[in-house]
C-alpha cells in the first residue's frame, strides 16, 4: 500500500505541471454546452410574415392565433409573426429574413362564412425536411386554435394530454446531461494521456519493461488519478447544471458517479493502451478523443434514445455511454430511478472489465516485449 | 522563390512523420459524418396508440398515416398496442381513447420525455386531428395551400454534410498544425528556425499553405461521401476547393498558434479541437443561422463557418440567400486576421533566443 501510495503522489505531481491538458475534461464539454445552449436554449418561433389581406374579422381573429399558440419547447408560441405587405413579405422572403410566408387573401372571412372553400397561402424553407415538417405540424397547432376562436362546431375527435410532471424537462438540460458524461468520458481520457505523456517524452517506458515488479503498480495510480479528475470534471458540469439550468441529482449522486465513473473506465483502458505506446501516442490520443466526441452524437448525447431505441445504429451500443445516457437523465433531471438500473450497472461493469483488462495486459505486454 | 518551394515540399515531406494524425485529420469527419448521417432526425415518428375500438378511432388511425408531406416522407408511424404496463411508456407517449359517444377525446399522455419531443408528438397528433375536424367541416374548413420554396423536401444529412465541410477543412488544419509545431518544440528542431537567416514570413507561408491544402483535401473526402450518400453534388468543384482552402488556412492558424504558445502537443491539439468543434456548432451546423435565436444568429456572424456554408449553400441548392459578397469578404478577412495572428506568434518565438 506504501508503495501505492509513493506511486500515486507522484503522479499527482506529475498531473499538476500540465493544467492545460487537466482541463481536457473542461474546455471541449463546456464551449460544446454553450454552444447548444446558443442554438437551442433561446427562441425557437420560427420568424414569419403574415400578410392579411382579408377585410373582415377572420383574418385578425386568425393573426391573433400565431401570437397565442405557445410551443412546449421554451413555452414560447410557434411562430415569430411580423404583419408587412405581400411585396415586403416576398422579399424578406427571398433574403431568407424570414422562414416564412402566410397569405391570408382578400375575402377569407366572406368564404368562411358562406363555406366556400376558404384557404391560405404559405411560402416555407424546406431545405431541409425537419424544418418542413416543422412548418406543416406548426400550422394545424394555429388553425386548430382558430377554428376553437371562431366557434365552428366542435372537433370530431377532443384532444387532450397528461404529462408525469408539473414542469416539463427542457432540451438544454436533456443536453446537457450528455454533456456532463462526455465531460467525464474526455476528462479521464486526457487525464491518463497526461500522466503517460512523461513517459514518452522521457522514453521511460523502457524503463518500465525492465522492472522486476507488476506493472500494475504503474498502471493503477494512473487508472485511479485519471478516474478520480473525470468524476471531478462531470460533477464540476452538474454543478454547472444546478446553477444554470436548476437540475441536480441529489441523493442520486452517488449513482451518478458509479454510472459515469464505469464509463471513464471503460475510456480510460482504450486509451491507455496508446498512452504508453511510442509511436502511435499523438495519433492514439487523437483517435480516442475524436471517437468519444462522436459518440456523444450518435450515442443520446442530443436527445433521449430510450424512446428510439430502434433508430440508434449497432455500432452505438458498443459504447458505454449509449447505455449511461438515458438512465443518468432520469437520476439527474427527474429525480427519478432508472428502470433499467440493474441491467445498465450490469453492462457497465462489464464494458469496463473488459476494457481495462484487455488494455492494461495489452499494455504491459508490449512494455515488456523489449526489443 | 525557391527557398519557398523547397520549404513547402519539405512541410509536405513532414507528412511522413506523422502519418497517422494525418490520416486522422483527413478522413475522421468523413467518418463522422457518415456515423451522424444515419442516426439524424427524420420526420416519421413511431406513435403508439391503443388499439382502436370504434369507427372515429380507427379514423383517427387512418388519418395519422396521412399526416406528411406532399414532396417528402410521411410524419407518423403508428403503433398500435393494446395496453401498457403501469407508467412504463416504451415508446415515450400512448394515444389512449376516453369519453363517450357524445364526447370522445384522444388522450395523449406522456412519458419523462423533454418539451421538444412533447412538442413534437404533440403537433402529430394535433395534425391528425385537424384532419379529421377538416372533414366534418366540408366546404368551410380552411385549407392551407403549400407553396415550398424547392420542387422536393431536401433530407437533413444534406444541409447537415455541407454545413460539415467547413469543420472538415478546418479541423484537419487545426490538428495537423497544432500537432507539427509542439512538435517542434518538443524536438528541439525550433531552434533551426531561430538560427535561420530567411523571414519568418516564408516559413509560416509555407506551413498554413500546407495546412490549407490538407484541408481541402479532407473537405473533398467528405464531399465524395456525402455525393454518395445523399446524391448532392456541388455545381462547382473549384468554388468549393476555394472556400475550404479559407477553412483550411482559418484551421491551420489556430493550430499553428496553440502550437506555437503551448508549445506541447497535448493542450495544442486540445485547444485547436476544442476552438473547430465549438466554431462549427455556432456557424450554422444544424440550420442556417437565420433561423435560429437572435443570440446565436449574433454569435453565428462571428464564425467564419456561417460564411463558408452560406458560401457553399447556392452550390448545393442552386439558389442563394442573403449576399455572397459579404460572405466572400469576411470570409476573405478571417482569413488575413488568423495569418496576421500566426505571423506575430511566430515571429515572436523565433526572435527568443
Amino acid at each position: 500500500m506504501k508503495r501505492f501510495w509513493i506511486l500515486f503522489k507522484s503522479e499527482f505531481f506529475v498531473w499538476k505541471q500540465d493544467p492545460i491538458t487537466a482541463l481536457g475534461g473542461i474546455l471541449p464539454p463546456a464551449l460544446i454546452l454553450i454552444a447548444f445552449a446558443l442554438l437551442f436554449g433561446g427562441r425557437l418561433s420560427f420568424k414569419v410574415a403574415v400578410v392579411n389581406q382579408d377585410e373582415g374579422l377572420m383574418g385578425s381573429i386568425l393573426r391573433e392565433s400565431f401570437d397565442e399558440v405557445i410551443s412546449p419547447l421554451n413555452n414560447l408560441p410557434y411562430y415569430l409573426a411580423l404583419d408587412m405587405s405581400l411585396e415586403e413579405a416576398m422579399n424578406a422572403y427571398q433574403g431568407y429574413e424570414v422562414e416564412g410566408v402566410w397569405v391570408i387573401p382578400p375575402g377569407f372571412t366572406r368564404s368562411i362564412e358562406q363555406g366556400d372553400s376558404p384557404n391560405i397561402s404559405m411560402y416555407f424553407f424546406n431545405y431541409n425536411d425537419d424544418r418542413a415538417k416543422n412548418h406543416r405540424i406548426y400550422s394545424a397547432e394555429i388553425i386548430w386554435n382558430f377554428y376553437k376562436k371562431i366557434g365552428f362546431p366542435s372537433p370530431p375527435l377532443e384532444i387532450a394530454e397528461e404529462y408525469p410532471r408539473s414542469v416539463m424537462v427542457d432540451w438544454v438540460p436533456v443536453i446537457a446531461v450528455g454533456v456532463a458524461l462526455l465531460s467525464v468520458s474526455l476528462g479521464s481520457i486526457f487525464n491518463i494521456y497526461a500522466l503517460t505523456n512523461k513517459e514518452q517524452t522521457s522514453k521511460m517506458t523502457l524503463e518500465f519493461g525492465l522492472a522486476p515488479r507488476s506493472l500494475a503498480w504503474v498502471l493503477v495510480p494512473k487508472v485511479v488519478l485519471a478516474l478520480f479528475f473525470g468524476l471531478v470534471s462531470g460533477t464540476l458540469f452538474l454543478v454547472v447544471i444546478y446553477a444554470w439550468l436548476g437540475f441536480w441529482p441529489g441523493n442520486y449522486i452517488w449513482g451518478f458517479w458509479l454510472l459515469s465513473g464505469l464509463t471513464a473506465l471503460f475510456w480510460i483502458g482504450l486509451a491507455i493502451v496508446f498512452g504508453l505506446q511510442a509511436g502511435n501516442y499523438m495519433a492514439g490520443a487523437i483517435a480516442i478523443v475524436l471517437t468519444a466526441i462522436i459518440v456523444f452524437f450518435i450515442g443520446g448525447g442530443l436527445g433521449l434514445i430510450r424512446y428510439h431505441a430502434e433508430d440508434v445504429q449497432w455500432y452505438s451500443w458498443l459504447f458505454p455511454n449509449t447505455h449511461a445516457i438515458d438512465p443518468l437523465r432520469d437520476l439527474v433531471l427527474f429525480n427519478a430511478w432508472p428502470v433499467d438500473w440493474d441491467i445498465t450497472v450490469a453492462k457497465l461493469i462489464g464494458f469496463s472489465i473488459l476494457s481495462l483488462s484487455i488494455g492494461i495486459a495489452y499494455t504491459a505486454r508490449k512494455i515488456r516485449h523489449i526489443r | 522563390m525557391k527557398r519557398f518551394v523547397l520549404l513547402l515540399r519539405n512541410e509536405f515531406v513532414l507528412f511522413r512523420t506523422a502519418i497517422p494524425v494525418h490520416m486522422i485529420g483527413i478522413f475522421q469527419p468523413a467518418l463522422m459524418f457518415s456515423l451522424m448521417a444515419l442516426v439524424l432526425v427524420t420526420p416519421t415518428f413511431d406513435m403508439q396508440v391503443t388499439t382502436p375500438q370504434t369507427a372515429l378511432e380507427y379514423e383517427l388511425v387512418s388519418l395519422m398515416e396521412q399526416v406528411g408531406s406532399p414532396i417528402g416522407s410521411t410524419y407518423i408511424n403508428p403503433i398500435l398496442v393494446d395496453s401498457i404496463q403501469g407508467q412504463e411508456f416504451t415508446g415515450g407517449q400512448l394515444i389512449e381513447f376516453q369519453g363517450d359517444d357524445r364526447n370522445p377525446t384522444a388522450l395523449q399522455r406522456f412519458g419523462l420525455i423533454d418539451s421538444n419531443m412533447v412538442k413534437n408528438f404533440r403537433n402529430r397528433l394535433t395534425s391528425a386531428a385537424l384532419l379529421m375536424w377538416n372533414i366534418s367541416l366540408g366546404n368551410r374548413a380552411v385549407a392551407i395551400r403549400e407553396l415550398p420554396w424547392l420542387p422536393r423536401d431536401i433530407p437533413y444529412s444534406v444541409y447537415f454534410g455541407m454545413a460539415m465541410m467547413p469543420l472538415a477543412a478546418n479541423l484537419a488544419g487545426a490538428l495537423i498544425g497544432a500537432f507539427l509545431t509542439a512538435q517542434e518544440f518538443e524536438f528541439n528542431t525550433f531552434m533551426e528556425l531561430r538560427l535561420s537567416p530567411m523571414p519568418v514570413i516564408v516559413f509560416a507561408a509555407a506551413r498554413l499553405l500546407r495546412l490549407g491544402l490538407t484541408g481541402v483535401l479532407s473537405g473533398l473526402v467528405l464531399m465524395v461521401v456525402i455525393g454518395f450518400t445523399t446524391g448532392a453534388w456541388p455545381t462547382s468543384i473549384g468554388w468549393v476547393m476555394l472556400i475550404l482552402f479559407a477553412m483550411g488556412i482559418i484551421g491551420g492558424s489556430i493550430g499553428t498558434t496553440a502550437g506555437l504558445i503551448l508549445q506541447k502537443t497535448l493542450p495544442a491539439f486540445l485547444v485547436g479541437l476544442a476552438l473547430s468543434f465549438f466554431t462549427w456548432l455556432l456557424g450554422s451546423a444544424f440550420g442556417l443561422a437565420a433561423g435560429f435565436s437572435g443570440p446565436y444568429e449574433t454569435t453565428s456572424r462571428l464564425m467564419p463557418n456561417t460564411y463558408a456554408v452560406e458560401l457553399l449553400f447556392p452550390l448545393y441548392y442552386r439558389i442563394g440567400i442573403g449576399s455572397n459578397l459579404t460572405a466572400l469578404l469576411f470570409l476573405l478577412l478571417a482569413c488575413m486576421i488568423m495569418i496576421l495572428v500566426t505571423m506575430v506568434f511566430f515571429r515572436h518565438e523565433q526572435l527568443k533566443t
